[in-house]
């Protein structure tokens, strides 16, 4: 895959912005990355 | 979605070919809904491991998380037997009360990144709060850094980097 993956995940009627990035050589192992809050830190 | 630190992570883990996703919590950014307490969080964590599961059928995931990201995405860990541990960078233990800490508690591996200037997740509380862990645990302390770690960008998504791999490998 060239670049990153712009998309929203659902969450019941939330959509979550998200950006994910698929390995071109591992497909069975991924990092999932949560961000602070704006507001609280 | 562009913080600093989860950017310094988020790059770096694409620089070394590995599958990586980052999102913004309810209310934040483009992300709809209204801000919750915390436990509305903790399913928008889960549903996005759910799509990292189901979706792209990975069979191993591991959770980053920075400040609040920390508290929530960690709080999940024992929600599903394929998170193979976690890095907290500047894990909020005060602020976000002990209810958060208590479930970022696992057996799984677990590393802790931390500034010494830090005076929001405050340095002076780190070891004691980590000290409340179980094995397997390691620490980074980054000497110089303050909450935000501006110029410690790479230094921190390096830690997280290396410990990652040790799982992995």
């Amino acid at each position: 895959m060239v670049g990153t993956e712009k998309l929203y995940i659902m969450n019941g009627e939330i959509e979550l912005e998200s950006e994910y990035w698929e390995s071109n050589s591992d497909k069975s192992s991924a990092v999932i990355i949560c961000h602070p809050h704006p507001q609280i830190n | 979605m562009w913080n600093n630190v989860v950017t310094g992570v988020f790059n770096t883990f694409i620089q070394n070919d590995i599958s990586c996703l980052r999102f913004n919590f309810r209310a934040v950014g483009g992300s709809t809904g209204q801000h919750g307490d915390g436990e509305e969080e903790r399913t928008d964590v889960r549903a996005c491991i759910k799509f990292l599961i189901e979706e792209r059928n990975n069979k191993k995931i591991f959770i980053c998380g920075y400040s609040y990201g920390a508290a929530i995405g960690c709080s999940v860990v024992n929600s599903f037997d394929k998170i193979i541990g976690y890095a907290a960078v500047s894990f909020p233990w005060a602020f976000m009360g002990s209810t958060f800490k208590e479930r970022a508690q696992t057996d799984k591996p677990k590393l802790f990144i931390q500034g010494d200037k830090d005076n929001i997740a405050h340095y002076n509380h780190f070891e004691k709060n980590y000290n409340f862990y179980d094995e397997p645990k390691k620490f980074h302390i980054v000497k110089g850094a303050d909450h935000f770690y501006v110029g410690y960008e790479i230094k921190v998504a390096t830690y997280v980097l290396v410990f990652y791999k040790s799982l992995i490998s």
